[in-house]
């Protein structure tokens, strides 16, 4: 956009064209001071704050030429003769601004001086007090006493709850509509509104339940007083008492940058840390309340071993010997290592050098083995969205293509993200088989029949040929190579067949595919209903492939799977398909408990809570050993238990959905000093190794093996994290430059200028820990070929309905333990259509028995009007069972009345 | 000026029972929409009205032909608002024209929506207005039966719907951006501009805004002429003023008058005002409603039209004239107009929320007595805060009672203020504690 001049309190700059006069200030180094704008949000000019002189070229309107003055200079005129709203004036060409005149600077007392008549000036007892925009603007700009009699001040009831999470304080409210826009523009969640009018305008909640949102906590931030509280922090402590840490949230694949702010060794709250590449200033309510479980007093402490069934309490050496004595009895086949998707790097790291450098083994997964486990996809290292890709600054000229996923469910802060990309003129297209939050914000909302994705995504690699979509660039270069069978897909999946599976017109799939490749920059975001047919990932990389949409910024694929570290356990090889290692896979090792499979080290899992199947093949094993925070019910069938540090309790590295490594601090110190999961499978590994000191090195490093290549495969000599952080980046391929001193480097993230926390204190941390480093994907390599394949979509089981697991934000997981987000836990239900439950005369709330060729389960029923006929949803949370239902990708299911 | 020989719009007073649908035919009505339909153009239409100098009778006086010509070219759909909020405090004229003259109002509509293009027009009336709004409706039923709104109007091809939108009583939501929010089913608050309703207005389409007295003016616009339509008026105010005339005058109601009469005339012929109850002498004149700046008695030889007011310090505003007598005090005529902003303001922006609050506050204590010795720079720092920095006009109204009082009658504050005691802080010492009755 072209600059325009503006002069502001003296000083000339250059800003971009439509930039207000507020944020112009900023650059030019002049606080504007301000209430209601927030630069993430559109201006609305309610507060008047922000009121300044502008003065503008005077324009002769029969010449339409400025007019000149005497000192050969344009003469100014006052815009409309008053003071204007600088949030809500855009700078023109030659405009003049005075921040500072008198003129200015009563209106700047008095609108002070009105918000204060009826504020309570309770800040000794305010949980905004030291981070409160209203006491900054205050003190900078407010008037030194207030002439308002102290009888005539307004009374309301003090906080009163605007749903579970947060209350508002009236009294202190200044009505600045921050927290009913955030809600409106950004969240998209319509749930807060005002009540009445006049000094009696309030904001109210208008939905049921109260405050229906998972982004509400981000309203207490941006409120700039004390009138939004959380329950889970307000009255806990004053803001200058706590020493902040940052931290990444990983209940999810966003990696939100957070800060835990402590109060000594107590977590007091969690706040979101500025990283325009990953949250920019938000968090979800999962990543600021769903942190409280590490604090609770059920946590183990203490190794426990089984004797005689039951647990007793053993010392470190103890169990570390026992596990070490009976997992190197077996071979290599026979042991199997499972670790959660939400354990750092440098733990998933250990846990795999452990299973193949010292126990020959290469049974490893990262998912608890369950009919409901996606199948591996490592797509993204190669497709996956280049180095410096930020969603933060695409819009026109990006189309982003959402595929199988509820990302407001899988990954929250997608939400906003995506749906600011459409805002900003970005062209979003979001294709489901069932109703998603995101698709209320798309340019195009594409609903295929349930369960035909895979027909859509072969449909637009088809649509590329037919419609000559290819890029010149990527087929000039050479690089894609076509398998056999990416030609016989093709060949037998006729364009005008799979639009007909889908249930759309051709027209809507060419024109997604159409805007998707004309776009400068094309990203496909794919999710859980996606990944279950492998087919689709293929077709998507394919698609993404052929258009061009790879090995740049901007550009390529982000799949969105469970765990908030899932790409690291792909990365750090704890899978089961790692090239030239393959291994058993977590349900296989539960198929071949008691024959093949004798010994088991679970980490960080719980498989036996929603797997029936896993608890029992738990029983067959010879030697379990699990490895928690707490005594789950995997736990209950180990014969070793091993306690260890909670995430916030040490430092480590995750690996984001777009493969951005971030690194987090410790920030608290672990009850008795437990050690991290990594010091644990170190210890057992240095066990390992003095009893058969080499006896697996070779395997491991034969030719193929490129997962990782440790330099010294007996060197457990890690003493700190960033020690074994040292190997990973020596080891695993793309993760050389990510070193915690390179992660630890921040830049300005959404251009904060010096003294602005004085209005935007208490929004979020300003980053100056570390934003990460993201790694680059293979296609960025000029060099590498790109192998496309395809397959043919899962075909859809016949039967009286087919079932779709989908996945919740609130699943019931351990994260919710000590969470203010228990009450938001939903129990396990079935999903169904209008049609289908009146058919079944079945209402809300009624039990039904699902039953599959698997088996059956009786559940209560939810209706979703925007379902189709034929088609459940099963959510998966804790409780729903779904391993004792599904059969594959899709499930054919009868349903009676129960 | 002799009085009209024949009104424009208050034409119940000429034509007994033109409210009758059949009694309005027989008068000529529906001729011009007729003649407009069939034989002109839009932007005839729009001619005629720019060349008659129509100006809006809403309160701002805007040109009326000009508004329309700002209608972005091609962007369709479009829609016209007929504005009969009509809650300025001694406004009601309006009232007068839909109860007894309803089907000019109606055709005025249906001609505007012509002349702009648009095929759906909706008439916002304050919720009060209940028995109104049922005139309304029969008249817009008696239109469509006779062909005049609906689908293809006397076979030109040409579709109209008219809807009549009751309000839910609140004076903001007469400001037009408001009323589009109100409209729109939210809450009725102000808008930023721009963009202006004629680029971006109802659900964000170009949208037309007119009040219920302009529209009105268009059937005999466009029916007798230009010519005819200017020997009416002034130069810069051509045609007639429907005033409504309150306060302590001997007869009052309302009196359509040519633009350009004396003040002084409205208040004392006796076919209008018919003089002062009592004989007493004028003390204050509040020209165009609650919001329009006070004059007093030495003005009352200014000219009703908007040049004459604006040059006395006031404005013609809606065409409310209060008259009021000595027997008013300044300080609570100030006191009970800033209450009435008060009540209304939206809560919107700061200055208008809490200054209103603030200022009726400091009012009440001095029109009661217990004004305290700084609350006259009080007053005038509160206003002055106020004025020029609230989001839309309402808040800027509010400033006019206390500016007007403050300005013209400082004595009187003075007095009070003097003569009164500051509230011995009645701060109790135990609160009152409701007793539950068991
Ligand atoms: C607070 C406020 C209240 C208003 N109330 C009315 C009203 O009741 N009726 C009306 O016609 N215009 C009212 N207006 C003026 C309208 O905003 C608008 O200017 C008018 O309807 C335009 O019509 P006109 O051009 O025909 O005058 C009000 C303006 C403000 C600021
Ligand atoms: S609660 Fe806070 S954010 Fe919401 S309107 Fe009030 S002051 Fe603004
Ligand atoms: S979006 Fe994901 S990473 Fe971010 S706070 Fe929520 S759960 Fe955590
Ligand atoms: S001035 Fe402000 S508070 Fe008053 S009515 Fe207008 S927008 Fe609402
Ligand atoms: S009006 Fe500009 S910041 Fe509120």
């Amino acid at each position: 956009m072209p600059d325009v001049s503006v002069t502001i309190d003296g000083t000339q700059i250059n800003v971009p064209v439509g930039t207000n006069v507020v944020d112009a200030a900023r650059l030019a180094g002049v606080a504007v001071p301000v209430f209601c704008y927030h630069p993430k949000m559109k201006p609305v000019g309610m507060c008047r704050m922000c009121l300044v002189e502008v003065y503008t070229p005077k324009v002769d309107p029969a010449t339409r030429q400025v007019v000149m003055g005497e000192d050969g200079k344009p003469v100014l005129a006052l815009m409309m003769n008053k003071l204007q709203t600088g949030c809500t004036t855009p700078i023109s060409e030659g405009m003049v601004v005075n921040t500072a005149s008198d003129r200015v600077k009563f209106a700047q007392k008095g609108v002070l001086e009105f918000l204060l008549t009826s504020h309570p000036l309770d800040c000794p007892v305010c949980d905004k007090g030291g981070e409160c925009p209203l006491q900054n603007l205050t003190m900078q700009w407010g008037p030194d006493s207030s002439r308002f009699d102290y009888e005539d001040k307004i009374h309301f009831e003090k906080p009163i709850p605007l749903g579970d999470l947060i209350l508002l304080d009236r009294e202190r409210c200044i009505l600045c509509s921050r927290c009913v826009r955030f809600e409106d523009e950004l969240a998209d969640d319509n749930v807060l509104g005002f009540g009445s009018r006049g000094r009696s305008w309030e904001i109210i909640s208008k939905s049921t339940p109260a405050f229906d949102s998972k982004f509400s906590g981000n309203t207490t931030d941006i409120c700039p007083v004390g009138a939004l509280t959380s329950s889970d922090f307000r009255f806990k402590a004053r803001v200058w008492e706590l020493k902040s840490t940052p931290s990444v949230c990983n209940l999810c694949p966003v990696g939100c940058n957070t800060s835990l702010d402590m109060r000594y060794n107590e977590l007091m709250r969690v706040m979101p840390r500025e990283n325009d590449a990953v949250n920019e200033i938000w968090v979800c309510d999962k990543g600021r309340y769903g942190h409280r479980y590490a604090v609770q007093e059920n946590r183990l402490t203490t190794p426990l071993i089984k004797r005689n069934g039951e647990f007793v309490s053993a010392t470190w050496e103890q169990a570390y010997s026992l596990i070490a004595e009976r997992l190197g009895s077996y071979s290599g086949a026979q042991v199997a290592g499972l670790a959660g998707p939400k354990l750092p790097n440098e733990d998933l790291f250990s846990f795999a050098r452990l299973f193949r450098e010292n126990l020959g083994s290469n049974n490893l997964d990262h998912r608890p083995g369950s009919p409901a486990d996606l199948p591996l996809d490592d797509l993204p290292r190669t497709y996956g969205v280049g180095k410096g890709t930020n969603l933060m600054t695409l819009g026109k000229g990006t189309a982003v293509l959402v595929i199988g996923a509820d990302p407001e469910e899988e990954a929250p802060l997608y939400q906003l993200r995506l749906r600011a990309i459409a805002q900003r003129g970005g062209d979003l297209t979001v294709v489901s088989g069932y109703p998603t939050k995101l698709e209320r914000s798309a340019t195009r909302k594409v609903r295929v029949k349930p369960g035909t994705e895979a027909q859509f995504a072969l449909a637009l690699v088809q649509a590329v040929a037919a419609e000559k979509l290819a890029s010149e660039e990527v087929l000039g270069s050479g690089r894609l190579k076509f398998s056999d069978e990416y030609r016989r897909v093709l060949a037998a999946h006729k364009f005008d067949d799979l639009v007909a599976a889908t249930g759309l017109a051709r027209e809507v799939v060419i024109t997604t595919a159409k805007a998707f490749a004309s776009a400068e920059h094309g990203i496909i975001v794919y999710g859980r209903s996606a990944a279950a047919d492998p087919a689709i990932p293929q077709a998507l990389a394919a698609f993404a492939a052929l258009t061009g949409k790879l090995g740049k910024a901007n550009s390529g694929l982000i799949a969105l799977r469970p765990g908030g570290n899932f790409r690291g356990a792909l990365d750090m090889g704890v899978r089961p398909d790692a090239a030239g290692q393959p291994g058993l896979s977590a349900q296989q090792v539960w198929q071949q408990a008691g024959t093949g499979v004798k010994a088991v080290y679970i980490a960080a899992l719980n498989p036996a809570a929603e797997n029936p199947a896993a608890a029992q093949a738990l029983q067959k094993l010879d030697f379990v050993v699990v490895q928690d925070l707490f005594l789950t019910e995997t736990a209950q069938y180990a014969d070793v238990v091993l306690p260890a540090a909670a995430v916030i309790e040490r430092e480590g590295t995750f690996t984001n959905a777009e493969r951005r490594e971030q690194r987090f601090r410790q920030a608290r110190q672990a009850p008795a000093n437990l050690p991290a999961d990594w010091q644990s499978f170190q210890a057992v590994a240095q066990l390992l190794a003095e009893r058969a000191p080499v006896a697996v090195a070779a395997r491991t490093l034969k030719k193929g093996a490129k997962v990782f290549t440790p330099e010294a495969p007996q060197g457990w000599t890690a003493m700190l994290t960033s020690d074994v952080n040292d190997m990973v980046t020596r080891s695993v391929s793309g993760y050389n430059a990510a070193s915690y001193s390179a992660l630890s480097t921040s830049r300005g993230a959404w251009g904060r200028q010096p003294n602005e926390a004085v209005y935007y204190d208490g929004t979020s941390y300003e980053n100056t820990e570390g934003v990460g480093i993201q790694i680059a994907a293979s296609a960025e390599d000029s060099r590498t070929t790109l192998q496309l394949n395809l397959s043919a979509p899962a075909l859809r089981p016949v039967g009286e309905l087919v079932l779709l697991p989908v996945a919740r934000a609130y699943d019931g997981g351990d994260w919710v333990r000590g969470s203010k987000l228990s009450a938001r836990q939903v129990p396990a239900h079935i999903i169904m259509s209008v049609a289908d439950t009146a058919r079944l005369d079945v209402g809300i709330g009624e039990l039904v028995t699902v039953s599959s060729a698997a088996g059956s389960i009786t559940l209560p029923v939810q209706i979703e009007t925007g379902l189709d006929l034929g088609v459940a949803l099963l959510p998966e949370v804790r409780g729903s069972t779904l391993g004792a239902l599904l059969t594959g990708a899709q499930t054919a299911i009868t349903v009676v009345k129960a | 000026m002799p009085p009209l020989t024949e009104h424009i719009v208050l034409r119940d007073l000429d034509i007994p029972n033109i409210r009758d649908f059949d009694v309005y035919l027989q008068h000529g009505g529906y001729e011009a929409f007729r003649s407009a339909v069939t034989e002109k153009t839009p932007a005839e239409i729009i001619g005629m009205v720019k060349d008659a100098g129509l100006r809006g009778r809403g309160g701002a006086g805007f040109p009326t032909g000009v508004k329309w010509g700002f209608l972005p070219k091609d962007v369709f759909p479009r829609y016209l608002l007929c504005n009969c909020d009509e809650s300025e405090p001694g406004t009601f004229n309006n009232h007068q024209i839909i109860d007894r003259n309803p089907h000019q109002l109606i055709e005025g509509i249906a001609l505007s929506a012509y002349a702009v293009e648009c095929h759906t027009a909706y008439i916002y009336i304050r919720g009060e207005f209940a028995a109104a709004a049922r005139t309304l409706d029969a008249a817009i039923q008696n239109a469509y039966a006779k062909g005049f709104l609906g689908k293809n109007i006397l076979g030109t091809g040409y579709d109209l719907d008219v809807f009549v939108h009751r309000g839910a009583g609140a004076y903001i939501c007469g400001e037009e951006t408001a009323l589009m929010e109100s409209l729109e089913g939210k809450i009725g608050q102000p808008r930023l501009k721009p963009p202006f309703p004629a680029v971006a207005g109802l659900y964000a389409k170009p949208t037309i805004i007119n009040n219920v007295e302009t529209l009105a003016n268009v059937p005999m616009i466009i029916g007798k002429g230009v010519q005819w339509y200017r020997q009416f008026g002034t130069e810069k105010s051509p045609g007639t003023k429907a005033f409504s005339l309150s306060g302590h005058v001997n007869n009052p109601g309302n009196y359509e008058l040519p633009f350009g009469l004396p003040l002084r005339e409205l208040i004392y012929a006796p076919e209008y005002g018919g003089g002062m109850r009592g004989d007493r002498p004028v003390k204050i004149v509040i020209p165009g409603g609650a919001s329009a700046p006070w004059l007093t008695a030495d003005k009352l030889d200014i000219t009703l039209d908007y040049e004459g007011v604006a040059a006395a310090g006031s404005m013609l505003g809606s065409g409310a004239v209060i008259v009021l007598d000595e027997t008013v005090s300044a300080v609570e005529l100030a006191y009970k107009m800033d209450e009435f902003f008060k009540h209304e303001s939206c809560g919107k922006c700061t200055p208008c929320r809490e200054g209103t609050w603030y200022l009726t506050k400091v009012l009440h204590r001095v029109s009661t007595g217990h004004g305290h010795a700084n609350d006259i720079p009080l007053l005038h720092d509160v206003y002055n805060q106020m004025a020029g920095n609230c989001f839309c006009l309402l808040g800027e109204s509010a400033v006019s009672p206390i500016r007007s009082a403050l300005k013209l009658f400082p004595e009187e504050f003075e007095a009070a203020i003097r003569n009164g005691t500051p509230r011995q802080a009645p701060r109790l010492a135990i609160p009152l504690v409701a007793v539950a009755a068991d």
